[in-house]
């Protein structure tokens, strides 16, 4: 499997992009490595993430979470579009017009899938269920990856879709 | 009842949440392959603004919403959106990406704490059972099998 994943909700842009970055394979090991301390700040977000998206589900639709989930979005895109004229290349090719396209459309699905998961909350949903479950959204990009990108699954990627679908069946009970 | 799954209302739309989350997987990587990460993110942030301002006029906003359900919202999306970027430093200062995906998968486990504890949230054995099968599946399906040496 190769660079995928989301953000999300999930996490809206998932680490699995950061794949596509320049990854040191060094880590280091006398003093505490700073990749955990990213890795458990992101947890905490995350993992709050789910909580507060279902306190916010007990007031108001999934439509208006959506817009107000947005508005909470804004400052980070204000940011990162600063930064991203700050190294602008002047580069206007073709394959960035289509990396565009492909991340508009990422952003679409994963706007229409935010909706769907507050819906889940708003229709009574726990978020100590539908966490989890929505977590699970890794086993439809692994299939994807097999079937659109030509990728292999290994064996622990196929053990880990069996238990989704055993996690599917238990959290359901 | 469909494969001996009870299809709740809510777990229809989960289900649904976790598809179109599961394909953005494909389409991001289409589109990292193409542009950096961070211009990645910014026209997916854009996709949100635009999704937004298209669901606006069916929304229903309006001002009786109380304080702290648009504070949770609004948080809710600085988190999300924060967690992306600190994941994205995870991977930058060094972590290996099949431990630090692996490691931020954990992230339930923590809405889980926090539901039970601060919401009051009750599970049944079998669903705190299949909470962490979740997690442990999240983690299984990212691992990626290791490139094949060739012994000669």
């Amino acid at each position: 499997m190769t660079a995928v994943a989301r953000a999300g909700a999930g996490p809206i842009f998932s680490a699995r992009e950061g794949r596509s970055m320049p990854v040191s394979e060094t880590i280091p090991t006398r003093k505490r490595p700073a990749w955990l301390f990213w890795s458990l700040v992101t947890i905490v977000l995350w993992g709050t993430w789910g909580l507060v998206s279902k306190i916010a589900s007990s007031g108001m639709n999934a439509y208006v979470n959506q817009l107000l989930y947005t508005a909470g979005l804004a400052p980070l895109l204000v940011f990162v579009a600063w930064h991203v004229r700050r190294n602008e290349t002047g580069d206007k090719s073709q394959g960035r017009r289509v990396g565009v396209s492909w991340a508009f459309l990422t952003g679409i699905l994963g706007g229409v899938g935010n909706i769907f998961f507050f819906q889940a909350l708003v229709k009574g949903g726990k978020a100590s269920i539908v966490a989890p479950v929505t977590a699970l959204f890794p086993m439809v990009t692994v299939l994807l990856a097999v079937i659109v990108l030509g990728e292999r699954m290994g064996r622990a990627q196929w053990a880990g879709l069996a238990l989704a679908f055993i996690a599917i069946y238990l959290l359901s009970a | 009842m469909i494969f001996g799954v009870t299809m709740h209302l809510w777990l229809g739309f989960a289900i649904l949440a976790l598809v179109l989350w599961g394909i953005t997987g494909v389409t991001q990587k289409l589109s990292t392959n193409r542009i950096s990460s961070e211009r990645s993110f910014l026209w997916f942030c854009w996709a949100m603004v635009a999704l937004s301002a298209a669901v606006l006029p069916v929304a229903g906003l309006h001002w009786a919403l109380g304080t702290l359900v648009v504070v949770c919202s609004v948080a809710g999306g600085a988190l999300n959106g924060l967690g992306a970027w600190t994941s994205f430093r995870a991977l930058e200062s060094g972590g290996k990406a099949s431990i630090v995906i692996s490691l931020v998968s954990l992230y339930p486990l923590l809405t889980v704490l926090l539901a039970v504890i601060l919401l009051g949230e009750r599970l049944t054995w079998m669903q705190t059972l299949g909470a962490f099968a979740a997690i442990a599946a999240a983690i299984l399906l990212s691992l990626e099998e290791a490139p094949k040496t060739d012994a000669r």
